[in-house]
Order: C-alpha cells, then structure tokens, then sequence
C-alpha cells in the first residue's frame, strides 16, 4: 500500500514539474494531451462499459469552443459563461437526441452518431453568422484565474489537467459504481440485464451525456488554448480521431485514455520529424498497435508488469 | 421544381447511388463474411482506380486490360490484408474495435501513400461509351453513368446469386454464420475469410474505377466514399449485399431531392437526418432480416 | 588534457569536417556567417497539400536565389520549413517550436486560413513578424499589425470576378460554391453584386470534397444565367457544369486554378476564364525572370503560390536587410509595412487589409482545350 502512495507522489511530483523542464512546444502538447484526454474519457466509457461506438464527439467538442468563443468574443462575457453556456447545450441536445438513437444497437448506433457529427459539421459551415465558417472566431481571450492568467503553456497546463484529473475522479466513480456494473452487464448481455430490471435506456442515455459534457469541456478549454476556433477542427475527421484514443489506449482503463491520448498527440509530432512521409509512417503506427497490442497500450503495459512482478504469496495482481 | 429538375435529380441520384452501393456492397460482403467493418472500402475504390489509371497511361496497356489489372490489385490487397493482419488477430480473438482501429490505421496509411508516392493530383479515365449524353427532358445524363449503373445492377444480383447458389458462397456465409459448424463439414474458414476480403476488396476497387470517369479520383476520395458506403450497407442491414444496394440508391436520391427540394445548403443536413429517420422507423434495416440486429 | 577538452576539440574538428562536406548550394561562397534563421510552416500534407507544395517550393527556390546574391547583407538566409499537415493545432505547435525553440525572427505562412488565425495568436503576442501565404480572414487579422498576406482578401477575389462579368456585360449571374472558401467569398460577393448591376439569380452550394455537384449544376443552368461563377477548390463542379451542357462562360475563382485540378478537369477545362496573377506559359515582363528560373529548377511551371512563396522570402529578407538582423521585432516590423512590387502582384503592407493588392494587379487567364493562355483583358483604374 505504502509503495504504491509513493508512485502516486512521484508521478505527481514529475507531473507537477514537467512543464518547467520541456521546451514550450512540448508544454504545449501535453496540453493537447490533456484536452484530448478529457474528450477521449466520453469516448472510453461508451467504448468500454456500453460497447458503444460514438463518432459524434467532435459535435459537442465543437459545441464547447464555439460557445467559449461566442461568449467571450461577441457577447463579452465572461469565460466561466462559455463552459456553462457550452456544457448545457451539449448535454441537452445529447439527451434529446439520445433518448431515440440510443434505441438502435451495434453499428446502427455508430451510424446514427456518424450522422449527427456529419449533421453538426455542416451546421458549422452553414451558420456562419454565428460561427464565422472557415474563416472562425478568433481573438478568444486565455483565461483569466483572479488576476493570474493563463497565457503560457507552462501555466495553461496545471488548469487544464486539473480539469481532466476531476474528469477523471468522476469518470472512475461512475465506473466502480453500481450505475458501471449495471453498464457492464448491459454490455456484456442485454437480456441477463434486462432481466434483473435495469433500465437500459436511461443507463445510456446517461452515460451519452456525460460524453457529450466531457466533450464540451475539452472543447472550451480548446478554445482559450488555441485563442481561435474554426470549422475545420470540428469535421468527422476529429471524431475519428477521438475514438482512436480509447481504443489504442484500452478502452477500459482510465490510464489508458491519458496514454492513449499521449499517443495521439506526440506521435504524429515525432514522426513528422521525418518529412513527408510521417502521415503514412502514423497509419503504419496505429496497425503496428492493433496488431501487437491487441488489449491497447495499458493491456500491454499490464502483462509487462505480470511478468515483471516476482511471484508473491498473498497478493493479488 | 420543374419535371426536368427533377428527372436531373433522379439521374444524378441514381448514379451517386450506386456508386455508393458498390462500396457499400463491398464492405457488407466483408462484415457478413467476418464481422470486420472495413473502414478502409473506400480505399479499395482508390487503390482500383489508381492502379487501372497507371497502367492504361505508365504502362500503355489497353483499356479493357487496365480495367481488370485495377480490379485485380484491389482483390490482391484484400487478400493480403486478410492473410497479414486479420487473420493473425482473429487468432488472438481480437474484438471488434480492434479490427475497426486496424481499418482506419490501413486507410490512413493507404491515402497518405497515394499522396506520397503519386501525388496529389486528380486522375480521370476514359468514360465507357465516349464522352456522349442522353438528353431526356432537358436533364442530362451520360452514357457512362449509364453503363455504371448498369454494371452495378449486374454486379448486385451476380453477387446475391453467388452468395445463394455457388458452392463457395454458401460455404462463405457458413463460415461467418457458424465457424465451427462450418469446420466440421470440411470447409476450410480462414481461406473463407480471405475470399470474402477478396470479394471486397474487388467490389471497391470495381467502384472505384467506375466512378473514376464522373469524378477524378485522387487521395482524398476514399473517405468520403467510405463514409458514404458506411451509410449505404447499414441502412441494408450490414449483412445484406442487395440491401446495400437498395441503401445506396435510397441515399443518393434523398441528396440529390434534397437539393431541389429544400436547398442545396442544407442537403448534408436533410440527407443523415433523413438517415436516422430511416434508421428509427427500420431497426432492421430497409431490407429488413429476421434477427439482423446491426451486430 | 581533460577529457571534456578534447570533447570540444573533436566537435570543433567535426564541424569543420563536416562543413566541408556541406552542400554548395553555390551560395555560401559569397554568404559568410552565422544564418539567418526564418521559419515558415505549409501543408505540405493533408488536404492543403495542392498550396503547400508549390509554396514550398517557391520559398525553397526563393532561398537559393537570395543566398545567391549575397544573403542578407553579406549572411545566408536560412529558412527552416515545417508541415502543419492541414492541422491548425498542429501549426500552432510548429509555431511555438520556430519562435521558442529555433528562435527565427520571422515567420512565413501558413497556407490555410484556420492555421494563420491560429498562429497569427503566437506570432502577434510575441511581436514576431508574419507573412501568411492567405487572404486574410477573420475581423481579429485586422488588430495583428505584423501579420501581413501575399494572397488577396476575398472580398478582391469577389470583386475581380464581378469586374470581368461586367466586362462580358453579363447580368444575370450563376454561382456554384464550396462550403468552406466558397461560402467566404459569396459573404463578399453578394453586397458587392448591386454596386456592380448584377443580379445573382442561382446560388448553388456544395458540401468541401463533394462527389457529385450535378443536380446543383442543373439548377444553376435552370436559372438561365449570362455566365457561371464557380468557387471552389476541386475540379468536380467544373466537370460537372459541363455535363449538364451549360455552355454560358465559366469565371472561377483563383483556388481552383493550379495544374492537378485542370488536369483532373479533363475535357471540361475549356472557355474558363481566371483572375490570378501568375500564368507561367505567357508571364508578365517582371514575371518572366522568376518563371524561368522555376522552370530550369523544377521542370514545371509555377503558378499564384509558387510566386506568393517567393515573394514573401524576398520581402522578409528586405525587410531585415532594411532594419539589420538583430533589430528585434517591433523595428522588422516597421520595416516590412511598406510598399512592395512583387512577382505576383503589387503590394502594401501598410493598407488596412494587410496586403494592399490593387484590382489592377489581376491577370485574366482562360483555359482553351486544357491550356491557360492570358487574356488583355485588365482592369483599368
């Protein structure tokens, strides 16, 4: 027990002073890492505990940043308005469209969540009166703690994983609940839940909202990062890349989203070190992990760590 | 909204459709053959035409002979997928979000390739039939929309016919429906695994290279295609080639009415919420099997 | 000796070794010193990669060029590209990388609109001076004083294709536009087209990376139209127009005009009439210089972003020539708001919309049978 509080300090404590010790662009990435972190989360416990395959996130998360932008750039609000303005539409258009798509199973369901992100993308476009199209809203302020402003990476990054490490909390809490059993065994089998009286429905439907919360969290604080918000960050092709987070990771473990995330946002950085060719060397990668880490990136973390442990009597791994 | 609009719609409706059902087709012969949702198909449709392109003006064959090498290099990258990647990880019982993030990995490596190595540039092929039109009304359609809509159709009931009556595509469906039970009458499962990936593989490059005259392939176009393919074989039912080709049709012609109807800026948002409709009132499907529940 | 001495040592001697074996770009004989260090980002990947690529390649001929005669006061420029793979995010992070890390005192691109915004926020917050290869965009582009645009502002874009519809004294106007870019320059285009008389009587829109725009060409030609706007950035709308047998000229907007979509065009690339400013097969006389030496370099023709690259390289080098290398900021960028008479057009970098193109600066190409030829046709002010 007391080992493990010690990995817990440590990984703090690294955490706690990574940001003072990398080059700039690498604080800014692990911002991103942290943002895609908070999206992918929504993701993995759809993914993991629901078995559903949402590719509608890059919706909500877009929800959110243009909710910060409108409400700071062209209502002068102040930030705190743009996460709450964003948080509500995303999680009632989320409840209102889930009550009936969430009937649908299997691919059906990741077809209808195609549709809605496909839906939403081309609002984006459309109402440019509110979005500002391609051209975006830009001039989206860094926010603004009492006094103390976020305006570097280095001080971006304690906010924003802040966020995730509650994101987090309450992400582990709905899992280990009764509400995370009742999701597994709705996964796992339908009818032996239906059976023991769970309502099904409800138990999606609620878990859909709190992706699409998570989502617009991540896009707000995307906003205020970037300081410019526009179409082309909110199209299917980052909803496909959210889903890529919780499943390289592993989409069961909590762990796994950050390492998943990780993944996502450093390596095409890395690769791109090496001219043209890194979008395909990034495809390459992504085989590379499906194929020899079949239980993502925490499953293959974990059977390093049972073949690394010495056999203990007593202990349970 | 005149006649002639309308009849234009239908035209562009129906050729947009079967483009999409052929891809679509594609992809549903390979989940109905090993519950894999091939997010790359659209790749195939590229990999077809780029091929046929390469051959008919690099290598000067003719026509009819780029035509089949292109068909064949989508078969031989089905089958190479099937026997490098899939089978190896269904031997480790992988789950389906494994072989979906395997797809998108294939598929991003595959487009970010054709730019690499080709370029981006967009290349076009010589339409079946000659550069002419057929004038109905004032609404024009060419004669090689014609004929791709013609060889789809073909394509559409060869491929019901092969899955119902020939030895090997019973045997197919067998081994997807019931590996073991399959295995015990002598069928070989893997080797069904990998026709059905060559099947695939065949029907999107085919695509590919039909579509190729209307509209210039280059690197960008497997996704759209893919996504659209997606829409078509899921409205059929996933399971169901003749149910893909029906989805397809239905949602080339929802856009294109769509456009005349309501208006061509709202024609993505008409088209997938008319998708989810369809999907909300037909849970399975348009076509509709018994016990078909999208997987 | 300490080891840590004959550490040095053996770097110092490999360095010299090593610069000998540097590539002779048949420059560094008459630059001498430490480089000049400019960043510039493009999407040399991704769905920007049909402007990335040429503007990469006008900035690395650019580079060459200004080596050749003699650098910048005497010391070789070096500018340092990175892809941005059509991500903002992405270009944001390249960004923080040249301005913190490799500490250039410039910065040239990006190649799409999203990613300038984005890096324009790092670029105007560091007083780091910027040359972006876009028309600029959103109203905040106004307040970044350093951030200047070698492309024109898609209200000139508009107003150059009204400018040739009155020319051919066409009144009735069909337009059939993107959604990303095209819905941008129709934002301009529709206030515009009363002061100009015309009357847009079909406005079409199809979704970026569309298939299929025939239904919506059919529309177009519906509306009986004296001539056809299409605004886009892929070859399928122009296709498809003439399928459904509009035979009215076709004026399309400079982002469709490069050699992949015209060879993707096919046999519809005939009787398109394009407001852009470079047309390799027939240059201005200022222009002719430039062609050539792409032409000798690459084996192919250049065309607008090739030249806006190069401009901007040219103009960045001025630039720090005029305020010396180590003036910082604020003084580069004093330097650069000015006029300025480049390959691609006249700018000024002091106008309010950062680029300061005139009409006049448009050259008229038309597409006949697959070729562009130059049209007279200017506009006079």
């Amino acid at each position: 027990m007391t080992s493990r509080l010690l990995w817990i300090v440590a990984a703090l404590v690294i955490w706690a002073a990574l940001p003072f010790f990398v080059p700039r662009n690498i604080a800014d990435l692990l911002v991103f890492t942290g943002i895609y972190t908070i999206a992918g989360l929504g993701i993995g416990l759809l993914l993991g505990h629901c078995g559903i395959v949402n590719l509608a996130q890059a919706t909500f998360y877009g929800l959110g940043a243009y909710s910060s932008a409108y409400c700071t750039v062209m209502l002068g609000l102040p930030s705190i308005a743009g996460f709450v303005v964003g948080a509500v539409i995303s999680m009632a258009l989320a409840y209102l469209i889930g009550r009936p798509i969430l009937r649908l199973t299997g691919y059906f369901l990741a077809l209808a969540t195609l549709a809605l992100g496909a839906i939403a993308s081309a609002l984006f476009f459309e109402w440019d009166w509110l979005t500002g199209g391609t051209l975006g809203i830009g001039g989206i302020p860094k926010l603004d703690l009492f006094g103390f402003v976020l305006d570097r990476p280095s001080r971006y990054y304690f906010f924003v994983w802040i966020v995730a490490f509650t994101c987090m909390a309450v992400a582990h809490n709905l899992v280990g609940s009764r509400t995370g059993l009742m999701l597994r065994s709705m996964r796992d089998s339908s009818t032996a839940a239906a059976s023991l009286s769970v309502d099904l429905q409800a138990l999606r439907t609620q878990v859909f909202v709190v992706c699409a919360l998570f989502g617009s969290l991540a896009g707000s604080l995307f906003a205020h990062h970037a300081s410019f918000v526009s179409t082309q960050s909110f199209t299917v092709d980052r909803s496909i890349s959210f889903l890529l987070i919780p499943v390289i990771g592993g989409a069961t473990s909590i762990p796994g989203i950050v390492a998943g995330a990780l993944f996502v946002t450093f390596l095409p950085e890395l690769l791109s070190k090496l001219g043209d060719i890194h979008q395909i060397l990034f495809g390459l990668a992504l085989v590379g992990v499906v194929v020899l880490l079949p239980d993502g990136l925490m499953g293959a973390y974990g059977r390093l760590q049972r073949r690394l442990a010495p056999r203990r009597s007593g202990h349970d791994h | 909204m005149t006649l002639s609009l309308v009849l234009q719609a239908v035209f562009a409706g129906v050729t947009n459709g079967i483009v999409y059902a052929l891809v679509g087709m594609g992809l549903s012969a390979i989940f109905k053959g090993s519950r894999v949702i091939n997010a790359m198909q659209g790749e195939f449709a590229v990999i077809g035409a780029m091929t046929t392109v390469l051959l008919l003006t690099k290598s000067g064959w003719p026509y009819p002979a780029a035509i089949a090498g292109g068909a064949l290099a989508g078969a031989l990258v089905g089958a190479f997928i099937e026997i490098a990647f899939v089978r190896y990880m269904a031997g480790k019982k992988a789950s389906e979000d494994s072989f979906l993030l395997l797809t998108i990995g294939l598929a991003l490596t595959l487009s970010a390739s054709v730019l690499f190595f080709i370029g981006r540039d967009g290349h076009l092929l010589p339409p079946i039939g000659g550069e002419g039109v057929l004038i109905v009304l004032d609404a024009v359609i060419q004669f090689h929309a014609l004929w791709l809509i013609a060889i789809g159709i073909g394509a559409t009931l060869l491929l019901r016919a092969f899955f119902h009556r020939t030895t090997l595509g019973l045997s197919m469906m067998a081994a997807s429906i019931d590996p073991d039970g399959a295995a015990t009458t002598g069928i070989n499962v893997a080797r069904m695994r990998t026709f059905t990936f060559v099947l695939g593989g065949l029907l999107g490059a085919l695509g590919g290279i039909l579509v190729t005259p209307l509209i210039a392939v280059d690197y960008t176009l497997g996704l759209n295609l893919t996504l659209k393919g997606f829409a078509a074989a899921v409205l059929g039912g996933l399971t169901n080639p003749l149910g893909a080709a029906v989805g397809g049709v239905t949602l080339g012609l929802v856009e294109s009415l769509a456009i005349i109807g309501i208006s061509s800026s709202y024609k993505d948002v008409v088209a997938f919420t008319v998708l989810i409709v369809i999907m909300i009132l037909m849970p399975q499907g348009i076509l509709g099997r018994a016990g078909r529940r999208g997987g | 000796m300490s080891l840590s001495s004959i550490a040095k040592l053996a770097g110092v001697a490999a360095l010299v070794g090593l610069s000998a074996f540097a590539r002779p770009s048949g420059a560094l004989a008459q630059t001498s010193g430490e480089p000049i260090k400019v960043g510039a980002i493009v999407s040399a990947t991704g769905a920007g990669a049909g402007l990335g690529i040429p503007e990469r390649n006008g900035l690395l001929l650019a580079e060459k060029d200004i080596n050749a005669k003699g650098g910048i006061k005497g010391r070789p420029i070096k500018i340092i590209v990175e892809d941005d793979a059509s991500n903002p995010d992405t270009a944001l992070s390249k960004a923080n990388d040249l301005i913190f890390g490799q500490k250039v005192v410039a910065l040239l691109g990006p190649s799409l609109t999203a990613s300038t915004v984005a890096v324009g926020g790092v670029t105007h917050a560091n007083k780091i001076p910027q040359i972006a290869f876009t028309g600029i965009g959103p109203a905040v582009e106004r307040e970044r004083k350093c951030l200047a645009h070698v492309l024109p502002p898609q209200r000139l874009n508009a107003q150059a294709l009204l400018e040739y519809a009155k020319n051919i004294k066409a009144t009735k106007i069909g337009v059939l536009h993107d959604a990303g870019y095209g819905n941008v320059v129709m934002a301009e285009l529709r206030p515009l087209a009363d002061k100009y008389g015309v009357k847009l009587v079909a406005v079409e829109k199809f979704e970026i990376g569309a298939t299929d725009t025939t239904t919506q060409a059919a529309k177009v030609k519906a509306a009986q139209p004296d001539a056809v706007f299409i605004i886009a950035t892929s070859a399928t709308p122009f296709r498809n127009v003439k399928q459904v047998q509009i035979t009215q000229p076709v004026v399309a907007a400079i982002g469709s005009s490069s050699y992949e979509y015209v060879n993707a065009m096919g046999s519809a690339a005939d009787n398109i009439t394009i407001p852009e400013f470079v047309v390799g097969e027939d240059p201005l006389p200022h222009q002719k210089a430039f062609v050539d030496l792409y032409k000798q370099t690459y084996n192919a023709t250049p065309k607008n972003y090739e030249a806006a690259a190069w401009d901007a390289a040219h103009i960045i080098a001025q630039a720090i020539a005029k305020a010396g290398p180590d003036a910082g900021g604020e003084k580069l960028c004093e330097a650069l708001r000015g006029p300025y008479s480049g390959v691609l057009a006249n700018y000024d970098f002091s106008a309010d919309d950062m680029t300061g193109i005139p009409l006049s600066s448009f050259v008229y190409s038309k597409l006949v049978g697959g070729k562009y030829t130059r049209t007279p046709f200017r506009v006079t002010q």
